[in-house]
């Protein structure tokens, strides 16, 4: 009898952390207090600048869209969900933001779709962490003829006419835009330079769409401006980047471009990845090419104190905002950092499933990307899209 | 073999190796014999604040592998430590910047939760007598999933070693006029001579090393198992809730939700490189904190010499075989004895 | 006794420091029950490992069957048809017996495990043995006599010639034993040559042909058995006469107070309405089949295991014992049945079990006095005459009459009254086991009760005053040291409903 209670107390148990541990970090429009009390004051004033498109919301009134997301670990996401929430209060429709508890939890993520297309909602909006596992998934919403609409790294290598629109960033171009504000700080370093120099790219990993592209477009922008200012430039380091990259692999060249990604993501595993790049006496600058990259950038830089502008100093540049990167680019100890427009692309996915929900075309969107640093964050274009 | 007498070699009978143990010598020599090879491979390890970087990785494995010495010890195995110490420094944040609790709160509500969720395997295991390795990787979900929920899904940060709030971050390291002193470890060091007290001057220590070996015959000594039991989760929860401040400390990342699976193999590892055995009943903290100091070195050292980061973790996997083999050969001399 | 099959003749090994076998002889022949004896650490149990390939030999010549032979592994060994039935049974609990038997040589059909053949042939096996087992069984459900019963079927499916048998009645119970020898008796007559260890003198001349007595790791000599008398084996064993007779009156003086009152005492099937008094100064003697709920009614007397009801005094006085907590504060102390399992913590010092029971006496403020400590562990090591080098020796080096001093010594140091010997003597050597039965006399003079549950008719007629007697969970009897005898026990012991 005893060890019956206990057999079912395990099982309750065990389900209840099934359900708690590997369970979604389901947000819902409606529950999410936290995040959305700040414009709650300054609804009501849009909605009365919204007249015009009321009518257009009545017509969409019934709709609900499932959002599947990667998660919320990085603010990133609490930035899409507002950009999203907004538009969908302002067209009136519903949405169910979703999305796994790590980016690592792809079986989860799979499992989000599939009750999203239980829904039978009007259409999905997909941010795909594997887009092979999400085959089966996009293939039945296809079949039940729901429209989805990838955001974010959206749903790479998907077959023709499965996804009918992506909104996402660039990444490829985001990356470029940072070697591009970079080069100035380095050039002359590069051309003065006796010995070869290095640059260092932080990856959080190499397996991820959008976060590959950010530090390809890096690598190859980087590149080629070294070898139109008549220098050579190669990649070493992970191998899915060198191989990967457009950067000619020379040996002896004038700038080496060293890719380091962890062996999981993890803070300490990428902050000891910056701290060995930083040790190198010829590293001249590093890229984080995402939040946490960024980060641990920061966290390197408590010890090594390496980082800033003027002699001997590493020059960082780093991708995304949160509080940690914001007060670095603010005090100067990274030149500046990419931001992406999440809460326009929020915006940009309602905006696309509501129409594509309603018939009309849609078409691949770039949300676009910001560089911005100390003297530029404040202004009112670059801060809507900055975070903590 | 009936014969009772225990015979070993030179090295084993040498009254200082007695006195110490093998096993703890033999991690010292390793330790050492890691960081001539690393020192002499690269220049940028040689460099002073290699050895700062060094010792924040091990503050917040060490203090979670002193505690799961204990669990470990007792025959059974904490693996709700790595999610748990990201649970409890994700409430901390959440408490010092949502809620704008003061520092010093955000730090004891760390201790406290690790204590609260101790508390709670302890249960599981030493009242429900559910198997350790069952009941705390459900906790370990537990604590992965409500970390999650308390913050509404978002990472957080703890403040920056620039703001006041920062001062925390202090606890472990001190810039004194651009040197920085790695003052964690003091506390580390700490913590490792109580604790080895505990385990081997008191009594809870002297249980918790006789549940491992035999709990049934401590019982029938007349001896309160479930009490001695229950202390040692409740040790390794209060431990987990200091790494999670020194997880914080050394690091200015976000703590990042639904992280933190995995790093409690760091610390299980590290216990048993040190020499404390799967099947409970003997260990050290001194070994434990030398374990530490290996995994470190090879987290810290291996990036260094320019290994690529899936080497490394072959690498790291291949010194915990070298040492699990150490435990089991050790294990099997004994049954022979 | 058909001719020689198996000569080992001048073995000789050494371990580093220790020379375990000092060139041993040991002739086995045809149709024979050769007794090997000695006490523990003689080096039997080692002389069977060289035999059957998991020790070398250093020196010596191994002939089987006419041909000098040398097995590198116990495989080998048993292809050649030499076999171990192991005092520790080597049984897979969940595996049937069939499956059991035939472990490592499966019969097959194609790529498949063909379970209704090997049953068949399992159920042959026990038909040459004369015994009833269902092959379909799950090994762990059967009694221990019958798993053995099953070893040996396993041993003679390997078309074994000589079977070693390492104290195989140990934990049987008489009848058991019983059958044992009669399968022992069959396998002889069919030419078979068997080696017998054990420590049980009753056993060794009912059952066997002849005797190899070894002392030290050296061999003493080999006699006929029924030429020789109990003691010829024992002096050759030891050197010296060490049987003493049986108690023939009770020490308890008739108004000796009551210590220990049970009263009805019910857990389980195994405890059924057990009620008993024990005298100051009185060792109570707790005799019946393996199985009789002996061990049982101790445990839940002692709160190791829970009671369905029933009442305990202690000196009059009601008492409550739910947890062993409890028991050792009553003043009872338990020495188990299986030392390793249950009653010492291995891999400790003598000086740390020696105050397991009672370490709060030996703490000054948070830490544990180890000065105070060792010398509590001194004394009683003193005291009783235990064999160990330092107090600070870890008790799994030490032998196990000398495990038990410690194990006693715990008890001792908690000041407890009333003690509880459960088995206190099985797996000790002769020797040591005199000094045991010195000590609870000893014990018991200076005011100490004692409980002692044993399996040895010899044991309970000499060391108790009074017996009770039980089978199946019930007492069936109770007798004075004065009237008992073997046959009104075992008569008790077998009284079912």
């Amino acid at each position: 009898m005893k060890k019956k209670v206990l057999s079912v107390l395990l099982s309750v148990t065990m389900v209840a952390a099934m359900v708690i541990g590997c369970g979604n970090t389901a947000t819902e429009t409606k529950t999410d207090d936290a995040a959305t009390t700040e414009e709650k004051t300054e609804a009501p004033a849009e909605e009365k600048t919204e007249d015009t498109e009321k009518t257009d919301a009545a017509a969409t009134g019934d709709m609900s869209f499932e959002i599947v997301s990667k998660g919320f670990q990085h603010q990133y996401w609490q930035a899409v969900l507002k950009g999203a929430e907004n538009k969908a209060k302002e067209l009136g429709v519903k949405i169910n933001f979703v999305g796994p508890n790590t980016e690592s939890d792809i079986a989860d993520q799979v499992q989000m779709l599939n009750s999203a297309i239980n829904n039978s909602p009007a259409g999905i909006g997909l941010a795909a962490l594997d887009t092979e596992a999400c085959m089966d998934g996009i293939t039945a919403a296809q079949s039940a003829g729901i429209p989805i609409v990838g955001f974010d790294s959206g749903v790479p290598g998907a077959p023709d006419g499965a996804i009918v629109a992506t909104v996402a960033t660039d990444n490829y171009a985001a990356g470029e835009l940072a070697a591009e504000n970079l080069y100035p700080a380095i050039k002359d370093i590069i051309a003065s330079a006796t010995a070869p120099v290095r640059v260092g790219v932080l990856s959080q990993d190499a397996t991820s769409e959008s976060v590959g592209n950010r530090g390809l477009g890096f690598i190859d922008k980087l590149a080629s401006l070294v070898v139109a200012d008549g220098k050579t430039a190669t990649v070493e380091g992970n191998d899915k980047f060198v191989t990967d990259s457009k950067c000619e692999k020379t040996d002896g060249a004038n700038v080496v471009i060293e890719v380091a990604v962890p062996a999981q993501v993890d803070a300490s595993l990428s902050k000891t990845d910056c701290e060995t790049l930083l040790n190198k006496a010829d590293t001249i600058a590093i890229y984080g090419s995402n939040q946490h990259s960024g980060e641990a950038m920061v966290s390197a830089n408590e010890t090594l104190q390496k980082f800033g502008s003027g002699e001997g100093k590493v020059i960082g540049v780093a991708f995304d905002s949160g509080e940690v990167i914001k007060s670095a680019v603010a005090n100067g100890t990274f030149l500046g950092a990419i931001t992406q427009a999440p809460v326009a692309m929020g915006e940009a996915l309602i905006q696309t499933l509501a129409d594509a929900a309603a018939g009309k075309t849609v078409s691949d969107q770039d949300t676009g990307c910001q560089w911005y640093t100390a003297e530029n964050m404040e202004s009112e274009e670059i801060a809507q899209n900055l975070y903590d | 073999m009936e014969n009772k007498e225990k015979k070993g070699n030179a090295f084993t009978n040498n009254p200082i190796v007695k006195a110490v143990g093998a096993q703890k010598i033999v991690v010292l020599l390793a330790v050492i014999l890691l960081y001539v090879v690393f020192f002499v491979m690269s220049s940028s390890f040689r460099q002073y604040t290699t050895l700062v970087s060094l010792l924040d990785s091990s503050y917040y494995i060490g203090f979670m592998a002193i505690g799961v010495t204990f669990c470990l010890i007792t025959g059974g195995v904490d693996l709700s430590i790595g999610t748990g110490m990201i649970c409890y420094a994700l409430m901390g944040a959440f408490c010092i910047v949502k809620l704008g609790m003061p520092v010093g709160v955000g730090m004891l509500i760390c201790v406290v939760a690790g204590i609260i969720f101790g508390f709670f395997n302890g249960f599981l295991v030493a009242i429900l007598n559910l198997p350790p390795f069952i009941a705390t990787l459900c906790t370990m979900m537990i604590t992965r999933g409500l970390g999650s929920i308390f913050t509404g899904g978002l990472s957080i940060a703890w403040p920056s070693s620039s703001t006041p709030q920062g001062w925390f971050r202090t606890i472990f390291k001190i810039n004194t006029s651009g040197v920085l002193l790695p003052i964690g470890i003091v506390f580390l060091v700490l913590a490792v001579v109580i604790m080895s007290l505990v385990l081997n001057k008191t009594r809870p220590g002297r249980y918790i090393i006789a549940i491992g070996s035999n709990k049934e015959a401590l019982r029938l000594s007349g001896v309160n198992v479930v009490k001695w039991q229950w202390l040692a989760y409740v040790i390794s929860g209060f431990f987990t809730g200091l790494a999670a401040i020194a997880y914080a400390g050394v690091l200015s990342s976000s703590v990042a939700p639904g992280s933190g699976a995995g790093l409690e193999l760091n610390a299980i590892g590290a216990a048993i490189i040190g020499g404390t055995s799967m099947n409970g009943g003997s260990g050290t903290v001194v070994g434990t904190l030398l374990g530490v100091l290996i995994m470190s070195l090879l987290n810290i050292g291996l990036p260094n010499i320019g290994l690529q980061a899936n080497w490394q973790q072959i690498i790291t996997g291949l010194v915990l075989i070298l040492a699990i083999s150490l435990d089991v050969f050790k294990n099997k001399k004994l049954a022979r004895a | 006794m058909g001719e020689v099959i198996l000569t080992m003749k001048g073995i000789d090994k050494s371990f580093p420091g220790v020379h375990a076998l000092d060139h041993v002889d040991l002739e086995i022949r045809k149709g024979e029950v050769h007794a090997l004896m000695g006490e523990n650490g003689a080096g039997k149990s080692t002389l069977m490992k060289v035999l059957t390939g998991i020790y070398s030999m250093d020196e010596g010549s191994i002939t089987y069957e006419g041909k000098q032979v040398t097995f590198t592994n116990p495989r080998e060994a048993q292809a050649a048809g030499i076999v171990i039935v192991h005092q520790e049974l080597n049984m897979m609990n969940h595996l049937t017996v069939a499956q059991n038997i035939f472990i490592g040589r499966e019969m097959m059909s194609g790529k498949l495990i063909n379970d209704s053949k090997m049953n068949k042939e399992a159920i042959k096996l026990f038909q040459k043995l004369n015994i009833d087992i269902n092959p379909n069984d799950k090994m762990g459900d059967l009694t221990v006599g019958k798993q053995q019963m099953c070893e040996i079927a396993k041993a003679i499916s390997h078309e074994a010639k000589v079977i070693i048998f390492d104290e195989p009645s140990a934990a049987l119970t008489e009848t058991e034993i019983e059958e044992l020898f009669k399968i022992i008796r069959d396998l002889r007559d069919q030419g078979l040559g068997i080696v017998y260890i054990s420590h049980r003198m009753d056993e060794i001349k009912v059952i066997t042909d002849r005797v190899t007595v070894m002392r030290d790791g050296g061999y003493v000599g080999t006699l006929i058995t029924k030429d020789s008398t109990k003691d010829d084996i024992i002096n050759m064993m030891v050197g010296r006469v060490i049987y003493e007779d049986p108690k023939t009156e009770s020490n308890v003086a008739p108004d000796a107070p009551v210590v220990l009152k049970v009263e009805h005492l019910n857990a389980g099937k195994m405890v059924r309405d057990v009620s008993f008094e024990l005298h100051k100064g009185e060792i109570l003697g707790f005799s019946g089949l393996m199985g009789a709920g002996r061990t049982e009614t101790a445990r839940a007397l002692f709160g190791a295991d829970p009671k369905d009801g029933g009442d305990i005094y202690i000196n009059g006085t009601k008492v409550d014992i739910k947890t062993p907590m409890d028991a050792v504060k009553a003043g009872i102390g338990y020495l188990s049945e299986d030392r390793k399992r249950f009653g010492i913590v291995v891999a400790k010092t003598v000086a740390e079990n020696s105050t397991m029971a009672n370490l709060d006496n030996f703490t000054s403020g948070l830490f544990i006095n180890k000065k105070k400590e060792n010398q509590i562990a001194q004394r009683y090591v003193e005291e009783l005459k235990t064999k160990t080098p330092t107090v600070d020796t870890e008790v799994v080096n030490l032998s196990g009459g000398n495990q038990q001093k410690v194990v006693i010594a715990k008890w001792l140091v908690r000041n407890c009254d009333i003690l509880i010997f459960d088995e206190p003597t099985r797996g000790i050597d002769v020797g040591a086991k005199s000094e045991i039965y010195h000590l609870m006399n000893e014990l018991v003079a200076e005011g100490k009760s004692i409980i002692m549950i044993s399996s040895e008719m010899t044991e309970v007629l000499r060391m108790s005053d009074r017996i009770v007697v039980m089978c199946e969970g019930k007492k069936t009897g109770e007798i004075d040291i004065a009237e008992a005898t073997q046959e009104n026990i075992m008569h008790a012991a077998t009284l079912r409903d």
